[in-house]
């Protein structure tokens, strides 16, 4: 599903964001990626959503050669993944029902059916109450969450999160995991970058950990008990 | 949907999508209803900026009016010339050495051909007693010993159209008494040729109009897209193409030309009235009751049509460029 084959990525300043990633991540699988600010998380989301090309090395997701992508098969790539930033990313002049039915809209669904989607995306997330509202009306956490609805609205191949739960108290975290959880069940592929070490450790799911650009470990889930 | 038909055709990816399909729009009217929305959009942030919008509809109307009065103004040069067109004269100066009577004589003969509907002889002393009376120079003609004017035929030809006058002059330059024969259409072809130049100057004006149109069409999208710039990055971020984000902006020049060729009909309207009452007062002198006419039915929609593709145009360039260079 997203296969990193010696992986780099040189800036034009001359800085290494990433050398030389190796890993994959598949169908039903629930990765997280951790490591310092600047041990290139970022980057190799950036990647994975075409926003940078790599400097060398080879990158396949969702079937997609992204060493060579044009901009139609970019915006075709991005349909199929949702993602959740860190910066919410969401349009201040619509509504919190309007921006999670964007996807939706681009992907030219019928009124209907996307009310449907969207009020069960509205719904998982807990925000069913506040779909008329604005976003600068809302909370951080509940921004956050207009986020994750909107990147599982289209219940997309591949699910990118940077710091999904970085806003949100343990109950609310909880509850978006489980969310995330439901899509890993079908199939969906996720990746998700994140600081919570008592998270990470508490779902026990895969971690790959970055330092520095490079790949320091990538630990597999413990085997159940 | 092309997500569709790639998870359909790779049986290793999971089926999440499997009901895209069906939820896709695929009639005409949810369509519609859509593009209905944006354009909705699109006019609510025109009106959200009524001053720069009003200024931009009135550049575009002024713009597009310059042409059209141009092009206007020579198709009621063309029609009155039309209305002159059988007014063509044929004129036979005689030699000297034919007599009055003679002359008279030759006329009355030219009456009997078929290709001539009249004709009239101007004898030498009428011809000199016009010639003061209509250049104020009766004072200078008494000095003169001998008259200088030869007698002449004037004709009015059956068939006015150039070539057949022409045929006709060559013909009756084999008459032994006729000297010299002139046929008086110069007049007609100087105003023909000035109505040709104005239509000429319009085409020009059109052409240097609709590349002025194009550049301010082209820098107010461009602000627009500036203010909109986080919207678009988003859009590009959650997959939406470029002919996506492209829109709303697409509306916005259509919008725009079409307001500005309704506008520019309506100004010419008063254009034309403000210039009709004048124009009647010189018409009135010349006992004419010739009247400007407007750009007339087909013509106004031709204007509002050339607008809305015009605005519609110049903001798919515009937005595709400078959404391109937009990138996450």
């Amino acid at each position: 599903m997203i296969k990193f084959d010696n992986v780099s990525k040189r800036y034009a300043d001359g800085q290494e964001a990433l050398s030389n990633i190796s890993f994959e991540v598949s169908h039903g699988e629930f990765a997280f990626i951790t490591g310092h600010s600047g041990a290139g998380k970022s980057t190799l989301l950036k990647l994975i959503l075409a926003m940078e090309t790599p400097s060398s090395g080879q990158l396949i997701a969702n079937g997609v050669n992204l060493n060579r992508v044009s901009t139609t098969q970019i915006a075709r790539h991005r349909r199929q993944i949702g993602t959740v930033f860190q910066d919410h990313q969401l349009l201040h002049d619509r509504t919190v029902y309007d921006n999670v039915a964007l996807p939706l809209e681009i992907c030219g669904y019928q009124p209907n059916d996307a009310a449907r989607r969207v009020r069960a995306a509205l719904d998982k997330v807990g925000l069913l109450n506040k779909e008329k509202s604005f976003p600068e009306a809302l909370s951080g956490g509940e921004q956050q969450r207009v986020g994750i609805a909107r990147a599982v609205v289209n219940r997309p191949s591949i699910i990118l999160a940077d710091e999904p739960t970085g806003n949100l108290d343990p109950g609310l975290s909880a509850e978006v995991i489980r969310v995330f959880q439901q899509f890993q069940s079908v199939g969906v592929c996720l990746l998700v970058a994140s600081h919570d070490a008592a998270l990470i450790e508490r779902l026990n799911c895969r971690k790959i950990v970055l330092e520095g650009g490079k790949l320091r470990a990538d630990q597999k889930p413990r085997p159940k008990a | 949907m092309s997500a569709t038909k790639r998870n359909n055709d790779n049986p290793n990816q999971p089926r999440v999508n499997r009901n895209t399909r069906a939820g896709q729009s695929g009639s005409f009217g949810d369509l519609f209803k859509l593009h209905r929305r944006i354009a909705k959009v699109s006019a609510i942030r025109l009106l959200q900026t009524p001053a720069s919008s009003l200024v931009t509809l009135f550049v575009f109307a002024v713009a597009l009016l310059l042409p059209a009065l141009l092009l206007s103004l020579n198709s009621n040069l063309a029609s009155l010339l039309a209305g002159f067109q059988d007014s063509a004269q044929i004129t036979l100066y005689l030699q000297d050495s034919v007599s009055e009577a003679e002359g008279q004589e030759v006329s009355d003969d030219l009456l009997t051909r078929n290709d001539i509907e009249g004709a009239y002889y101007v004898s030498p002393s009428q011809a000199l007693d016009e010639f003061g009376a209509s250049n104020g120079l009766e004072d200078l003609l008494i000095e003169m010993t001998a008259n200088p004017l030869p007698g002449a035929i004037v004709l009015t030809p059956l068939d006015v159209s150039s070539s057949a006058a022409d045929e006709l002059a060559r013909q009756l330059q084999e008459l032994s008494q006729v000297d010299v024969v002139r046929v008086d259409s110069l007049w007609l072809q100087r105003l023909a040729a000035i109505s040709n130049l104005v239509n000429a100057i319009g085409s020009v004006l059109a052409v240097i109009v609709i590349f002025g149109l194009f550049l301010v069409v082209g820098n107010t999208i461009k602000l627009a897209i500036e203010n909109r710039k986080a919207e678009i990055l988003v859009i590009k971020l959650i997959g939406g193409s470029d002919m996506y984000a492209a829109r709303p902006f697409l509306y916005t020049g259509l919008l725009y030309g079409l307001g500005g060729g309704i506008l520019a009909t309506l100004l010419q309207g008063i254009v034309l009235a403000t210039f009709n009452s004048n124009l009647e007062v010189l018409m009135r002198l010349y006992e004419s009751d010739f009247q400007l006419r407007g750009f007339g039915l087909m013509s106004s929609q031709l204007i509002i049509v050339a607008g809305a593709v015009i605005g519609w145009t110049a903001a798919l360039l515009a937005s595709l460029r400078h959404i391109r260079a937009i990138n996450p």
